[in-house]
């Protein structure tokens, strides 16, 4: 535990001394959020906004986090880093909880910046229990975000091999976890396939939240599969991190 | 012996990258490994530290499998890769204090002011790595792999693109390494720096094809020595061995009482750090 927070605090002083990095984090999902805006304006009165505003800003959370993480630790491999972490004595399961301290201020003020924003923006207003329980489901979603970004990148030489990735496991998730229709809508195969993916619980949260009389079974069970995606991709992603070729 | 390889192997389908290396490296001596650029010599120290597999053959480093044993062994080597691998947005002073931690090392400031001292980057400590000169970023990464005292150090290629200066400086250090103890296996494709190791491995296409004391490999060669008798020239080849080239003067008038005769040649390096010299007195 003690080398996983010595890996923690290096992501995190990296991460913060990278401009570009900063970029990609902080920047782009306001930015995007900005364009959700500008679309949301541009729909007719009756359009429902808040049916679609915070899904859509998880969504930018979840697309960001995974290929910030697949990045950085492709590059640790590419550069060399990662070997010389071996070789100084850190285990695969010190690697993979240090990446997930690290991301772990990182994903917070992600959360927190990200619905912030929506909410001002889109003009929404909803209950403290109701905001809280949107910024656990984001950040959630994050953390769960980061260690498919350590599962994808274990399979990755380089930053170009985590491209495949993006269509196969992070863009069916706006088709097929409920983002723009209700998955119950959708072919039963497509549906299942729509179960595989972790923004489909992430969002059935948030639209359980906007129902405005949710129901806590549901949204309980949700955070159990969230929380259980991200430890099953943790013990993976600890196992399939090549030590040695 | 404290590195020993039996028939060591490694293979990428129908590729052979090593076969059946023997390798045998006393403790306390700079071991060279001479080769051009894929030759096999990363592969080799990958494997020996425990990152490639072997896909024939056994490798004991310390008395340990470098696979099964790793975390053991891992304790007690230095390992400087090939390329930099450091974190260009930290500092001098962060990257090696990271290394440290991994180590657990005690009194951990202190051991990283000397290193940093050692390396002679006292000045650029807090530096990102990204404002180093390529020299200076192998001076961090040799710092990193210093800094638990390691019984053996596997060095790639250390001194590749570093200025002649640096590079003799290098080597006085690794003499030092090694003169307290520690062994050095280095891989290098330099000539005139495989002549500074203690014994040197001359790699090809992922064989060991000669293992000798540099001094001896240099007497394998062939001189050509040309005399002037009468105004006619006479050129002879003979061994770069001395007692070959005096045998081969006695033909031409040299005292017999004189047993060898070796002919140093000053090499460039060594004049261009003299002329360096000069102008920085």
């Amino acid at each position: 535990m003690k080398k996983s927070l010595f890996i923690g605090q290096r992501v995190l002083s990296e991460l913060l001394r990278d401009k570009r990095l900063f970029v990609l984090s902080i920047i782009a999902p306001l930015f995007l959020i900005f364009l959700l805006k500008i679309f949301i304006d541009s729909m007719p009165q009756s359009f429902p906004a808040a049916r679609y505003a915070v899904p859509f800003g998880a969504f930018i959370v979840h697309f960001l986090s995974f290929l910030l993480c697949a990045i950085v630790l492709v590059e640790e491999r590419a550069t060399g880093t990662l070997e010389r972490m071996f070789v100084a004595g850190f285990s695969r399961i010190s690697i993979v909880v240090g990446y997930l301290l690290g991301y772990l201020i990182l994903t917070t003020i992600q959360a927190i910046v990200v619905l912030t924003e929506t909410m001002w923006l889109i003009g929404l207003n909803y209950s403290i229990h109701t905001v809280v329980l949107f910024f656990l489901t984001i950040w959630m979603l994050a953390m769960v975000s980061v260690m498919l970004g350590i599962f994808a990148s274990t399979f990755a030489r380089n930053t170009s091999h985590i491209l495949p990735f993006i269509p196969l496991v992070v863009l069916p998730s706006l088709f097929l976890s409920g983002l723009l229709v209700n998955p119950e809508q959708l072919p039963k195969w497509a549906e299942l396939v729509g179960m595989l993916l972790p923004f489909r619980y992430a969002n059935d949260i948030i639209r359980e939240l906007l129902t405005g009389n949710s129901d806590a079974t549901a949204i309980y069970m949700n955070f159990v599969v969230l929380i259980g995606y991200g430890v099953g991709l943790m013990i993976l992603a600890s196992r399939t991190l090549r030590e040695t070729d | 012996m404290v590195i020993t390889t039996r028939q060591l192997s490694k293979s990428y389908g129908k590729v052979s990258a090593l076969n059946c290396v023997e390798l045998e490296v006393p403790q306390g001596s700079i071991y060279g490994v001479l080769g051009s650029n894929g030759a096999g010599k990363t592969t080799l120290i990958r494997m020996l530290v425990g990152l490639l597999r072997p896909s024939f053959g056994s490798v004991e480093v310390l008395g340990l499998n470098p696979i099964r044993e790793r975390y053991e062994l891992r304790k007690r080597i230095g390992y400087m890769p090939q390329s930099t691998a450091l974190y260009e947005n930290l500092s001098v002073r962060d990257n090696i204090v990271f290394i440290g931690k991994a180590h657990l090392i005690p009194n951990l400031r202190e051991k990283v002011d000397q290193i940093i001292e050692f390396v002679g980057l006292t000045t650029r400590a807090r530096d990102p790595v990204n404002n180093l000169s390529g020299g200076m970023k192998k001076r961090v990464s040799l710092g990193c792999a210093l800094i638990n005292d390691p019984e053996i150090f596997f060095l790639d290629e250390p001194t590749a693109s570093v200025d002649p200066h640096l590079k003799r400086k290098s080597w006085d250090l690794f003499r030092k390494l090694a003169a307290n103890g520690a062994t050095l296996l280095i891989s290098t494709h330099l000539m005139d720096e495989a002549l500074l190791c203690d014994k040197l491995a001359i790699m090809s296409k992922g064989e060991i094809v000669l293992v000798e004391k540099p001094q001896t490999i240099l007497q394998q060669g062939v001189l050509s020595i040309s005399m002037t008798k009468k105004n006619q020239i006479f050129t002879e080849l003979v061994s770069a061995n001395p007692k070959a080239v005096a045998a081969k003067l006695h033909d031409y008038g040299l005292a017999t009482e004189i047993q060898s005769v070796q002919i140093g040649h000053p090499n460039l390096e060594d004049i261009v750090l003299q002329i360096i010299d000069s102008q920085n007195r």
